[in-house]
């Protein structure tokens, strides 16, 4: 049997190096951190909605590669679907991000800039980022999959650290190049900090330096077609926390609650990240690179 | 399965061929701001939180740095034991672990809280040169 690409990459897998994880807790708003050169994160995530009167309850579990192409590009690759209860479970499609910092130091005010080609049906509901009026939380899955959209999204992230606290705003403006829908538009807001300011010397799990806990709000901002306004769309206030399990792997916990009728009463997020170092490099070395 | 297994050869070879970095010179352009470079360590009179510092150390620098912080030559990264690094003012390392080199590939590390990178301050304090370069700091 002579190897394939595939059994390369799981090669390159096994041997990259786990490495540090203590990752942001928010689940939708981003952050000016990128991800490592050379490292590679994946990341396996689901959005649980918890339905209020007319609504269904479904999950939405979705896979993540984060690759950090320079300290200032990270790429991202997601693969979605969507379980609706008393309906079915299907594939809604995939996603892929990349995010660039265009200023090299540390500001009072980091700006991101976000560019985003999604391949997804209108059975989506992963609410990675919530734009217009959010998704249909009412039809079957069976009616929204033949729906598909083929929509570029732009967000302006602007992050600081200021002291121990992260403090980030998200801005999005997404077009469906497949409909006319105009432009929708979105928000994400997001503070955090670190439970503890100082390491200990031990390697502690539990302890409160491994966690980090925030809360964030997001939510929709109409569209050109039907104003930009938040009335009428999804928003969600949720506190979140993450958690260093070992030192290459984060857990991430959400509990968003809905502050609208046109949002789930409660969405509930679980991510399990684990990230490897030098991954890139590795790759090449394979592909011949000499360095 | 024979290019398999050269495969693997070449990993491990590639991972054993990460040794000190003796021939790391300092970038020029990446100089830490006067207000920067005089700010004190508010760790100074708490050495036992260097060990702290060193877990942080294992975790986010020794990667690039390794584990004893001699630097690695694949990786172009930093001896942190050579004179040119420990000379340097605290504020100053302090501000470099903050904004990271963009153009050298070193990260910011501005996600740590701060005394969490006072505390990696503290740690490189303690690194001891061991390798060639050390014998010849001129390097």
């Amino acid at each position: 049997m002579r190897p394939n690409v595939f059994q390369f990459v799981l090669l390159a897998f096994s041997l990259a190096i786990p490495c540090a994880a203590q990752e942001s807790p928010f689940v939708v708003t981003y952050t000016h951190h990128m991800e490592e050169p050379g490292n590679l994160e994946l990341e396996t995530s689901s959005t649980v909605g918890i339905p209020r009167s007319g609504q269904t309850f479904y999950a939405a579990p979705y896979m993540e590669l984060e690759y950090g192409v320079t300290t200032q590009w990270t790429s991202e690759l997601y693969l979605e679907s969507s379980s609706v209860w008393g309906d079915s479970t299907v594939f809604t499609g995939w996603r892929f991000e990349n995010r660039y910092k265009p200023l090299r130091r540390e500001h009072w005010i980091n700006p991101v800039l976000y560019l985003e080609y999604e391949s997804v049906n209108e059975a989506s509901r992963i609410q990675k980022e919530i734009e217009g009026g959010g998704p249909d939380l009412i039809s079957s899955n069976r009616e929204l999959r033949g729906e598909h959209a083929h929509e570029l999204e732009t967000k302006l992230i602007l992050s600081s650290d200021f002291h121990d606290w992260n403090i980030s705003e998200n801005f999005i403006a997404t077009k469906n190049l497949s409909e006319s829908e105009g432009v929708e538009f979105g928000y994400a807001f997001g503070v955090s900090r670190p439970l503890a300011r100082l390491a200990s010397g031990s390697n502690c799990r539990f302890c409160s330096e491994n966690f980090i806990a925030g809360i964030e709000m997001y939510g929709g901002l109409g569209s050109t077609l039907d104003g930009f306004t938040p009335r009428g769309t999804a928003h969600y206030i949720a506190p979140v926390v993450s958690w260093a399990v070992f030192d290459n792997a984060t857990l991430r916990l959400s509990t968003g609650f809905g502050l609208t009728d046109q949002s789930n009463p409660v969405l509930l997020r679980v991510g399990y990240s684990y990230e490897l170092a030098g991954f890139g490099s590795r790759i090449s070395r394979l592909f011949g690179a000499k360095r | 399965m024979k290019a398999l297994c050269t495969a693997m050869l070449i990993f491990v070879s590639s991972l054993s061929a990460a040794g000190q970095n003796p021939s790391y010179q300092q970038d020029q352009q990446w100089i830490a701001p006067a207000a920067a470079s005089g700010k004190p360590n508010p760790l100074t009179n708490k050495p036992e939180t260097a060990a702290g510092g060193r877990k942080l150390f294992l975790r986010n620098c020794a990667e690039c740095h390794g584990p004893n912080g001699a630097g690695m030559e694949k990786k172009h990264s930093a001896d942190l034991q050579l004179p040119v690094v420990q000379q340097q003012s605290d504020g100053a390392l302090f501000w470099k672990i903050t904004n990271g080199n963009a153009s050298k590939g070193m990260p910011s590390f501005s996600r740590l809280p701060e005394l969490q990178r006072w505390q990696l301050i503290l740690f490189l304090r303690t690194l001891k040169a061991t390798g060639p370069a050390a014998a010849d700091p001129a390097k």
